[in-house]
């Protein structure tokens, strides 16, 4: 989830939560309040009532036959009754306060009432003074549903000022996201410029990536450099000897033991330089010093490769087996080093392959995109040997002297700079299957 | 036949130029841009053998000076940088062939070769070997008009000991000519056996192959007066 979403509904959530809050907490609060000034009201209104009754005696009011009385104004807001008790109530001077439904002239109106038990004339009687609640809750209801609305417009505003505010208050982390990060794929690329922002964290990071962007940088200058003398200073002196022993081999009169001696020297040094040459290769692969601008047929592609390595694989009696489910043009590629890791990987199979056996070609799509399959029935791979075959910093010699060479691990560099995926399958003594996924369509 | 070698390296110079004395070329040597610079504009060469990392001037420099100069020797482009870009540059600069270190002589005499053979439009580019005929155009060796034939490698090995008569070539030259340096261990090297036995089967349907000499451990000779 993006960030400025994730701000903006966290600010929607906290906001919702503090109001559904207020709401659910305010009526009650209003109540209260509410109540409070009824029951002062009230607690005057007894006052004055039991005062007048003190100075004017029950004789002022007409008392019913029963001996009590009532009182309600037109609208039933409020009333005053007293009336006879039979025996002394417990708290007797205590007041009470309690809604209670009384029905007036048929109807039933809520009522807040203060009652009060006194004695006069030897008498005991309760005095209540109430008033009318329909007003209260009326008003508690309508605030309600206003709260609510209310609610819901400022949840509303407050996600959309949120997600603006954010939007602009992130503005520069996305710049740096999008132009530093997502963009460059390779730190040659890479342009230093200043991403300006008031906000001290991102100025911080988009210092932070530029600096070490820099770093990268150089450390690949560096290298690319390095590369180059390397070649020159370790090619050159090869270079040398290698004429040398070309010069000093067809010289007359070199005795036949010394010429096969120089012969085995230059063997040698054409085995360093094939490991040096490879080593540079993968270096270079790895500095990004190789263009990806062709478009490849794959089947076109491993059919050439099959055709150059034809008289290798026909002299040691090996079967191609071709299935072509369908082909699949690559791009952007790099054609010279597509046709050496086809090449390696062909070349291998047909090496390892015992004689009269069978190497099946086949290229399908499937899930992951379209997969090459190269697969022979040859001696395999030793399990302890499988992980490291594409490492080339492992290099190891198994007993029967044939070593895994370089090839592999330019496979491996080639495609991961072409963003392929290789794998191998195999089984010791029954054969190996090498499977190249190509991303479809980037 | 006049050939300058522009190589700042003399050891490597002086092995290029003790080979390719002995091949009938003549040979003028230059250590560093200035002297070879000079030399190109006063002298005429038929083939110049560039190497691009000079010390004191860019290679590709010079081959730009002297082909906007009208000089008509063909450039071989030397070089131990392996830059790929170096090589396209060097290409469309007008030079003719182009030989990263180490390479072989042989490989640079068959390329001298080719050049000539391109240069000059050789109609008749023939190489009579005994009673065969090698047809260099169209990749072909013939038997009194018989057509022999030949895999693409077994007539490029023909080709190159041809090229090379009387000399001993080992296997590792032979295998790097045919395979470039693709393939990795020298095991393979017997591959070349192989086709070399296929290739002496093949003549000896018609006349005697004895002229393709093996020397033990080493490699094959093509011997021919």
């Amino acid at each position: 989830m993006r960030l400025q979403i994730k701000l903006a509904l966290y600010n929607a959530i906290s906001k919702a939560l503090i109001i559904v809050g207020i709401g659910i907490l305010m009526p009650s609060i209003v109540e209260k309040v509410v109540y409070n000034h009824i029951e002062k009201r009230l607690d005057a209104r007894l006052e004055k009532m039991l005062l007048m009754v003190q100075k004017g005696g029950l004789d002022e009011i007409t008392l019913d036959q029963d001996c009590s009385w009532d009182s309600y104004n037109v609208f039933k807001e409020e009333y005053v009754s007293i009336y006879p008790l039979d025996k002394m109530p417990d708290d007797f001077g205590a007041r009470h306060i309690e809604n209670t439904e009384r029905v007036i002239e048929n109807e039933v109106v809520k009522h807040r009432v203060l009652s009060q038990a006194f004695i006069y004339d030897n008498q005991i009687y309760k005095i209540e003074v109430g008033e009318g609640l329909s007003t209260v809750d009326q008003m508690n209801q309508t605030l309600r549903n206003f709260m609510i609305r209310i609610l819901v417009i400022v949840i509303l505003i407050s996600i959309f000022l949120d997600l603006g505010f954010a939007r602009i208050l992130l503005r520069p982390f996305n710049k740096i996201v999008n132009q530093k990060l997502k963009t460059i794929k390779h730190p040659a690329n890479f342009k230093g410029e200043q991403i300006k922002s008031t906000t001290y964290e991102f100025e911080y990071l988009d210092k932070s990536i530029n600096e070490m962007m820099q770093k990268i940088k150089e450390t690949f200058q560096a290298e690319r450099e390095f590369i180059t003398n390397v070649s020159h200073e370790i090619l050159t002196p090869i270079s040398i000897l290698r004429n040398r022993i070309e010069n000093m081999i067809n010289e007359p009169g070199v005795p036949a033991d010394v010429m096969a001696r120089l012969a085995d020297s230059q063997k040698t040094l054409a085995r360093l330089t094939r490991v040096v040459k490879a080593l540079l290769q993968i270096s270079k692969i790895e500095n990004d010093q190789y263009v990806k601008n062709d478009k490849v047929s794959v089947r076109t592609l491993v059919e050439e490769v099959l055709a150059e390595l034809s008289e290798w694989q026909e002299e040691r009696q090996i079967g191609i087996q071709r299935e072509w489910e369908c082909d699949f043009d690559f791009s952007p590629c790099n054609m010279t080093l597509l046709h050496t890791l086809f090449f390696n990987i062909i070349s291998n199979a047909i090496k390892y392959s015992h004689e009269n056996s069978s190497i099946f070609i086949s290229g399908r799509k499937t899930e992951q995109g379209y997969s090459l399959s190269i697969r022979d029935t040859g001696i395999g791979i030793k399990p302890e040997h499988l992980p490291y075959i594409f490492d080339r910093f492992k290099r190891f010699r198994p007993e029967d002297e044939m070593s895994y060479g370089l090839g592999l691990p330019i496979v491996k560099s080639i495609a991961s700079f072409h963003g392929l995926q290789v794998s191998v399958k195999s089984v010791w003594g029954e054969g190996s299957e090498f499977i190249v996924v190509f991303p479809e369509a980037v | 036949m006049n050939v300058l070698i522009v190589e700042d390296e003399r050891l490597l110079s002086h092995e290029i130029e003790i080979f390719l004395t002995k091949q009938g070329y003549h040979c003028d040597v230059a250590f560093n841009g200035k002297s070879a610079s000079e030399k190109v504009f006063v002298n005429s060469y038929d083939f110049v053998l560039l190497d691009i990392g000079l010390p004191d001037y860019n290679g590709l420099q010079l081959l730009k000076e002297a082909k906007e100069g009208g000089r008509d020797a063909s450039f071989i482009m030397l070089t131990a940088r392996g830059s790929i870009d170096d090589k396209i540059t060097g290409l469309d600069l007008g030079a003719d062939d182009y030989l990263a270190k180490p390479f072989s002589l042989l490989e640079l005499q068959a390329r001298m070769q080719a050049i000539l053979r391109r240069k000059h439009g050789l109609k008749n580019n023939t190489i009579p070997i005994y009673d065969f005929l090698m047809d260099i155009q169209n990749r072909s060796v013939h038997y009194n008009s018989n057509p022999i034939n030949l895999t693409k490698k077994e007539f490029d090995i023909l080709h190159y000991m041809a090229l090379h008569k009387n000399r001993v070539i080992t296997r590792i030259q032979l295998t790097e000519h045919i395979w470039g340096d693709v393939l990795e261990e020298d095991y393979e090297s017997n591959y070349i056996d192989v086709h070399i036995k296929n290739l002496r089967k093949k003549l000896s349907a018609y006349s005697n192959s004895d002229f393709i000499e093996t020397v033990r451990g080493i490699g094959y000779r093509l011997n021919m007066p």
